[in-house]
């Protein structure tokens, strides 16, 4: 066995850490292209129009049982086919576009499920008495219905995020350079010297990012959640 | 049979019990009145063994304890020869009416299986729920839950039943059923402690009533001698402000 | 765009091989991290000193990294250390890297889904009323008594639907067990494409198979909560 080198594991962090917008980037953008698409989706299984929610339904259903990885060669290796054969080369493409379509297009069915139960957390009287004091339909939506909703949300987005993040890693299998990409390149740089320690310095990023990513929405939660405190009596 | 000394409990710098002493005789409806906060509900637990008191001692028929380092053998003796009927029923959800009742008897008791079904069966009869056996608690009322909940009582035979604002919980039409059954618990000679806010079960039942305050037993004495003339000011003013409630309430 | 029909049927045939093997990983992660996983949170949630410290790290740890890393990592780490035990500690000679790889597979998820279920089950836990300790205690029942009874009975059905989504991300994650060479249904795929280079016939196998296993492990959740979940139904009317 080779020997160990703790120290290793600090020394090569900043490096990686240089890649951690590539990392990041993809998640924003996911969380953008996906969380859009998983609004629509959510739209279409709490309204009432059959055909749709049907759809909805099922393209939630089918992505959730499908494993990122084979996703993601499916899109990598599809996407280009499919489109070339419309007339569109996908030659020369960053590799993070079809990252980014593959995690919208599973996030989107996570993110819509979020996103219904939220709006059916809150309570219909919620909506009716909006209305009952003369707010249009829309004013309810988005100053009693949609506030409330957001903070009911927000425990799950935070789990979908990191999970989504997570998932992420899978990104370097089709060669994207992120944190964990690099993290390949310095394992081969050194023939494979210090692979322990650079797949240690990974946890440990994706660890530190996890926890932040917690605490961050934690504190948010807790500071929106102010009117579903129940009051105290003074002991 | 049962008397407790000098009990003291602090929750988190909250002196709820400040040294209360309470004797029960065999045969005895004991009645706990107080305002909220004042302690009964603590005081019962202690009893049970549901809360540690940190001062105080317990003695039960033969056996002398502190309450605070009783050992587990001790603890399970005496929850043995008590049962307890709580607030919110605390029925077992996944048990039908009957296994709630047979548990107590058949696990903790290692009564035969027949048997114990016999005896279950009795008490629930006795509580009115003779067509209910099968039936899981998400499926009964809420005072046919804690009807089901005073049969778990009675069917272990405990030499005292203690009541924890056994009606609290319940619509005001669905009481009336509850102080049913436990005055024909009384009339039958069970021994009972009842913390309750039901001044009618207490004036007509009891055959001891306690007030509390603050921690401390402020006085006791019989019925009669509580609602009629009690010879402490915080009581009377107590009875007052519950009278004036229910005047309010008709 | 054209898709090689006659390549996607034959490897379809090829990959049903490979479900045993998935099903195996699985089935036997479950049977070992999922009493284990039971322990921990009991511990978790009745020791809130040294052992629940430690619990509670483990299912942060490992919750906060990818599954692909604890497998790249495990995967690096395992077979040279039992090498290295064997022959220079044990003395033996014996060839560690003769062993099916499947053994690494074993660990790598029994490791990831200890603190998955850890987790799945403190919080079902944590949905079973204080009421009903009270009360068990109340009719004379000990802790453990009234633990195995009353509190694991109506956790195990609050925990079910958890369990479902955490077995379904088991089965999808072992899809990763190529990385460590198993021969299961991914891989198997893999092998099929690299030759003529059909990898989008070959992938769209796997997401058909991935498909109906799923399906069937959400048939099987809900056979199982409809049965131990009476006790919850309301009368109708």
């Amino acid at each position: 066995m080779r020997p160990f080198h703790p120290l290793f594991i600090l020394e090569i962090i900043p490096e990686l850490v240089t890649y951690l917008p590539v990392t990041l980037g993809m998640v924003l953008g996911t969380v953008l292209f996906g969380g859009m698409w998983g609004f629509f989706l959510a739209l279409a299984k709490v309204r009432r129009r059959p055909v749709t929610k049907a759809l909805a339904e099922i393209y939630t259903y089918v992505t959730r049982c499908v494993p990122s990885v084979v996703m993601l060669f499916v899109v990598f290796y599809g996407l280009p086919e499919l489109l070339l054969s419309v007339g569109i080369n996908m030659n020369g493409v960053d590799n993070g576009f079809f990252v980014i379509v593959t995690f919208s297009i599973l996030y989107a069915a996570n993110i819509s499920e979020v996103f219904r139960s939220a709006y059916l957390a809150i309570d219909k009287g919620q909506r009716e008495a909006a209305v009952s004091v003369g707010l249009t339909e829309a004013q309810a939506f988005l100053r009693i219905v949609l506030p409330q909703s957001i903070v009911v949300a927000i425990p799950n987005f935070t789990n979908s995020l990191i999970n989504l993040m997570k998932e992420g890693a899978l990104a370097y299998t089709i060669g994207l350079i992120d944190i964990v990409g690099q993290g390949n390149r310095i394992i081969g740089r050194y023939q494979g010297s210090y692979t322990l320690e650079v797949y240690l310095a990974l946890a440990a990023l994706y660890w530190i990012m996890t926890i932040m990513i917690q605490k961050f929405f934690g504190a948010v939660e807790k500071k929106l959640s102010r009117g579903k405190k129940e009051l105290t009596t003074a002991a | 049979m049962l008397e407790i000394r000098n009990i003291h409990k602090t929750f988190g710098g909250n002196q709820v019990l400040k040294g209360v002493n309470i004797k029960v005789e065999k045969g005895d409806v004991v009645v706990i009145l107080g305002p909220s906060g004042s302690g009964k509900t603590t005081l019962l637990r202690c009893i049970n063994f549901l809360e540690r008191a940190d001062e105080g001692s317990l003695d039960f028929d033969e056996i002398h304890t502190e309450l605070k380092n009783a050992s587990r053998r001790t603890v399970n003796k005496i929850r043995k020869k008590t049962a307890f009927v709580f607030q919110n029923y605390n029925l077992f959800q996944n048990k039908t009416a009957l296994q709630n009742v047979m548990e107590g008897l058949t696990v903790a008791r290692k009564v035969p299986r027949e048997e114990a079904e016999v005896i279950a069966k009795e008490a629930l009869d006795k509580v009115g729920l003779a067509d209910r056996y099968g039936y899981y608690p998400s499926q009964l009322s809420g005072g046919q839950q804690q009807r089901v909940g005073i049969a778990r009582a009675v069917a272990v035979r405990p030499e005292v039943i203690l009541f924890d604002e056994p009606t609290s919980a319940l619509d005001p039409e669905l009481i009336g059923e509850v102080l049913c059954v436990m005055k024909e618990l009384a009339r039958e000679g069970v021994t009972m402690v009842v913390v309750t806010h039901e001044m009618s079960f207490a004036h007509d039942v009891a055959n001891r009533v306690v007030f509390m305050e603050g921690g401390v037993v402020v006085e006791e004495g019989t019925p009669r001698q509580i609602f009629q003339s009690p010879r402490e000011e915080r009581t009377s003013q107590f009875l007052h402000r519950i009278n004036r409630d229910y005047d309010y309430s008709i | 765009m054209e898709l090689n029909t006659k390549f996607m049927g034959e490897t379809l045939v090829k990959v049903l091989a490979g479900i045993p093997v998935t099903l195996e990983i699985t089935v036997f992660t479950l049977l070992i991290a999922g009493p284990l996983a039971f322990l921990s949170a009991v511990a978790r949630a009745e020791n809130r000193k040294v052992a629940g410290r430690l619990i509670a790290g483990y299912v942060s740890f490992i919750r906060g990294t990818p599954v692909i890393l604890q497998i790249l990592f495990l995967y690096s780490l395992l077979p040279s250390l039992l090498n290295h035990l064997i022959r220079n500690v044990l003395q033996l000679d014996y060839n560690i890297f003769d062993w099916n790889p499947v053994v690494y597979a074993y660990v790598v998820f029994i490791v990831n889904n200890l603190a998955v279920l850890t987790e799945v089950f403190r919080s079902a836990l944590q949905t079973v009323n204080q009421g009903q300790l009270e009360a068990g205690l109340a009719v004379g029942m000990t802790k453990r008594q009234t633990y195995l009874r009353i509190i694991i009975p109506q956790a195990m059905v609050a925990a079910m639907p958890n369990l479902c989504n955490s077995t379904i991300g088991l089965l999808k994650s072992t899809s990763l067990a190529y990385m460590m060479g198993v021969k299961e249904i991914t891989s198997i795929a893999r092998t099929a494409a690299a030759y003529g280079y059909d990898y989008i016939e070959a992938y769209l196998d796997v997401f058909f198979v991935y498909l109906v296993l799923c399906t069937v492990v959400q048939l099987i959740f809900k056979g199982i909560e409809k049965r131990i979940s009476v006790y919850k139904q309301r009368l109708a009317g």
